[in-house]
């Protein structure tokens, strides 16, 4: 027997662990309120309207490719071409603007190169029994590289001038509110009633939980895989267009950059573990707050990168640590039970 | 530890005080004394959700009681995690996988004692003593994902007595044994006594609780009913004590019109099924309102030949043999098409691929009904899940704190309710019950037994898989004995002993 047990508690396992889940939402919150009033007090930067609004907007982008990693991951899979995807597609969209189709054209298209491809990971990994490490590790490369030779003209796409009507996702605002954010809350508002009240998300809970249970209770599981990574894909399109609208670009290179490392940091930072199952929109919501004031502050500060991302390693370490005391996957998780 | 030196027989070395366990509000267990003494058998008896499982796993350091006192040789001890217990002695092989499949033999034994770095060759010599000085014969370097359950129940006690245990509990450890590997269990359990070490067992078969404990504890309500030599116990005393008033020995009478299998609808047949070499040439026919059941050795191949059937397994691709549906040739590849056409396979590792631990039961329950064309909704209505569910799980009287309750917080008898209930709501006309009653309460197996047999009631084609003689007796009314991959034999039940099966299965 091992000792990696979950913190002990008085009221037992069971009940004990799903406090503990609901907590590390809580646990991230308070952590989040904590951080943001201690920069707001030392940091002359920080406190003021502009930066909470760049620090929305910045944030939203990762928020709404946090949610789209999550609907995999409790799934029990995983998706590092995301960030491929999102480049690759809206960079597309983009092009075609730039052709003179008109937005809703251009942005359907990029949608739908972007499901083919989420349906091909979903393929590769139900139906061909790839580990979804591989897969998407694989197909990231191969998105990038086959986006660039065949689908794209340059590095950087820029959204053609005539296009206002679809830069409003990026740089508008209503009420104030940056739409950003405003098509993070849909996103969330969407995927959180797909998730927790249709069958479909049940069923995503269900495959995450155990597969083999789910495949003998009669849930189609490989199917269901294919429309995880779908859906994962087209949520990650729509983060890419917004960022194309509100920088009037879109840069390739943001492919080799470690975004897509920050996402699985917010997505598991909030408690959507990773061996499926677990956590849920909130969560991702929670994790994104406070990696956003994180990050926001330490720009303020005008700490070097390298810092930057020792302080990202370390929580993401910390966060997987927390992850695997709650849900170990030895032993004492067979144990619970009985 | 103090493995040189074994204390004197009858000693006391584990005793728990007044021990008390609550989960949000409610007693598992109250007040609860209990001791364990050197060269000992003793089994702990009682109803589902008796609290059985939760005294053995606060002694076992897996929970800590809310309140009680419990010491070791005399000694106050406070067990905060399984490291603490074992290395106080204690040891817990629970019902079912608890060992690594992913890793070897030999690396399960080690498992909580590695060191950072671990040589395997040194490991493997260590692991084959001692598993040849228990008599056991399995190779320290396969993979406990390719044992069966009897072998990996070997390499659990192994791996107490590597630890140098000197308390062993067993949860239920027999549920899944066939006949013989029961004997030999037995056998060992006996000379883990004779070592002096002091064994705990948790069982449901009284019989043999009686036949091998020295002394028998009985809960009820997580409430010390009483503990007494088991010689002075009879099997209705235990009943009366478990359930707390008399209970009439189930009997159940052959069911009516059983033998009328000519008139009967024929609606499945199997013939010559054949995957690798586990299942050879299995024939069988099935027929609306009967139940068959089927008995055989573990490795028989009567899982194996129900997952194909239902869709889990495939057979071979030539030569695998047919199955047809109603004279319909069919062939799935995966359950959801079994499914559809109304066969249902309810699996004997409720753990393993039968529920889904971060659900409630309703929810659990009603995944069932969801999954199928019928009960498919997009939306899931909170109402219709209280109602559908609430009502299968009312029909299997399954026992929970409150209406939604998480399944893990459930005894293991309720939980495979559960998984059963799950199955049921499918409205399936062929079901495959593997192993239905695994870990069910006497109070409850007729509950599961009178379910099963109201399907057949209903017309519905039932199969039931059991190493149970007197289960597969009670409930079938007609009798398949498989050996090594194929029906060799076939009884009607008012033919069929437990005697004449036996010697069919092993013959
Ligand atoms: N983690 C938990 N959270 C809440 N209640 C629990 C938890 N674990 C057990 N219980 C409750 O405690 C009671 C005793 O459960 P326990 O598992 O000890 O029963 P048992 O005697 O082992 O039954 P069985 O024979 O079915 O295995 C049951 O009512 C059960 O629902
Ligand atoms: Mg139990």
């Amino acid at each position: 027997m091992t000792d990696t047990t979950a913190t002990p508690d008085t009221t037992g396992k069971g009940g004990g662990r799903r406090r503990l889940v609901i907590s590390q939402e809580q646990i991230v919150l308070i952590v989040t309120a904590l951080l943001a009033i201690g920069f707001a007090l030392t940091l002359s930067g920080f406190a003021t309207i502009g930066n909470l609004l760049a620090l929305t907007r910045s944030v939203a982008i990762l928020g709404i490719l946090g949610i789209a990693m999550s609907v995999v991951v409790i799934g029990r899979g995983l998706d590092l071409s995301l960030v491929a995807t999102m480049a690759v597609s809206s960079a597309f969209a983009l092009q075609l603007m730039q052709h003179g189709w008109g937005w809703p054209g251009a942005a359907a298209a990029g949608m739908g190169v972007a499901i083919a491809i989420g349906l091909i990971n979903g393929f590769i990994i139900a139906f061909v029994e790839v580990p979804a490490l591989f897969t998407t590790l694989a197909t990231g490369f191969l998105i990038f590289g086959l986006g660039r030779t065949f689908l794209l003209d340059g590095v950087i796409t820029y959204l053609p001038p005539q296009a206002e009507t679809f830069a409003w996702i990026g740089q508008g605002q209503l009420l104030g509110i940056p739409a950003p954010v405003i098509v993070l809350a849909i996103v969330a508002l969407f995927v959180q009633v797909l998730l927790s009240r249709m069958t479909v998300g049940r069923f995503v809970y269900a495959h995450g939980d155990n597969v083999d249970a789910a495949r003998l209770t009669g849930i189609a599981v490989r199917p269901l895989t294919m429309l995880e990574y779908a859906i994962c894909a087209a949520i990650g399109c729509l983060a890419g267009l917004v960022m194309a609208a509100s920088t009037a670009s879109i840069n390739m290179q943001i492919v080799n950059s470690t975004l897509i490392f920050d996402v699985i940091l917010v997505v598991v930072l909030g408690g959507v573990s990773l061996v499926g199952g677990r956590g849920g929109v909130l969560s991702v919501l929670a994790g994104t707050a406070l990696i956003g004031t994180l990050l926001n502050g330490m720009t303020i500060m005008d700490l070097d990168n390298n810092i930057q991302n020792i302080v990202k390693g370390a929580v993401l370490l910390a966060a997987i640590i927390v992850d695997n005391r709650l849900h170990p996957q030895d032993e004492e998780t067979a144990r619970q039970g009985d | 530890m103090n493995a040189t030196n074994p204390p004197e027989s009858g000693t006391v070395i584990l005793r728990v005080e007044n021990g008390s366990k609550m989960y949000a509000g409610v007693h598992a267990l109250q007040d609860v004394g209990f001791d364990v003494r050197a060269g000992e058998i003793h089994a702990l008896v009682g109803e589902n959700g008796a609290g059985k499982s939760t005294l053995c796993k606060s002694i076992a350091g897996a929970i800590r009681l809310s309140s009680g006192r419990m010491s070791v040789d005399g000694q106050s001890v406070n067990f905060q995690r399984p490291g603490d217990a074992l290395r106080a002695g204690v040891c817990m092989v629970y019902q079912e996988t608890s060992l690594v499949p992913s890793m070897t033999v030999a690396q399960n034994l080690e498992l909580g004692r590695e060191r950072l770095i671990t040589r395997l060759r040194p490991l493997n010599i260590k692991a084959q003593q001692q598993l040849q000085s228990l008599n056991f014969h399995v190779d320290p370097t396969v993979l406990v994902a390719t044992l069966g359950t009897a072998q990996r129940q070997m390499v659990e006690i192994a791996r107490a007595a590597y630890h140098d245990a000197r308390i062993i509990i067993f949860d239920e450890p027999t549920a899944s044994l066939t006949p013989e590997e029961k004997v030999h269990f037995f056998y060992l359990l006996r000379d883990l006594r004779a070592k002096g070490l002091g064994i705990v067992f948790i069982s449901h078969a009284l019989e043999e609780a009686l036949e091998l404990a020295d002394r028998i504890t009985v809960l009820r309500d997580g409430r010390h009913v009483v503990t007494q030599d088991a010689s002075t116990l009879t099997r209705e005393d235990l009943v009366r004590h478990m359930v707390g008033r008399d209970v009439q020995a189930t009997h159940y009478g052959r069911r009516a019109g059983s033998d009328a299998k000519g008139k009967r609808e024929k609606v499945l047949t199997v013939e010559n099924l054949t995957m690798g070499n586990i299942v050879k040439n299995m024939s069988f026919t099935l027929y609306a309102g009967e139940v068959v059941g089927i008995a055989g050795l573990i490795g028989s191949g009567r899982t194996e030949s129900a997952k194909i059937v239902s869709g889990a397994l495939k057979r071979n691709l030539i030569g695998g043999g047919s199955v047809y549906l109603r004279g319909r040739p069919v062939r799935y590849d995966v359950p959801k098409q079994a499914i559809d056409d109304g066969i249902v396979y309810i699996t004997e590792d409720r753990k393993l691929n039968g529920f889904f631990e971060t659900m409630t039961v309703e929810e659990n329950i009603h995944l069932g009904s969801l999954a199928t064309k019928k009960g498919f909704r997009w939306f899931v209505s909170g109402r219709q899940r209280r109602e559908l569910a609430g009502a299968l799980a009312a029909r299997l009287k399954v026992r929970a704190v409150s209406a939604g309750a998480k399944i893990i917080e459930l005894s293991g008898g309720n939980q495979q309710k559960v998984v059963v209930a799950k199955s049921l709501i499918q409205e399936p006309a062929v079901v495959f019950f593997d192993e239905p009653t695994r870990g069910v309460d006497v109070g409850a197996i007729p509950e599961i037994h009178q379910a099963i047999r109201q399907l057949a009631d209903e017309g519905k084609a039932v199969v039931v898989i059991s190493s149970y003689l007197p289960e597969v007796l009670a409930v079938s009314d007609r009798i398949l004995v498989a050996r090594q991959g194929r029906i060799v034999e076939e009884f009607s039940a008012a033919d069929a002993s437990e005697d004449r099966i036996m010697f069919a299965a092993i013959h």
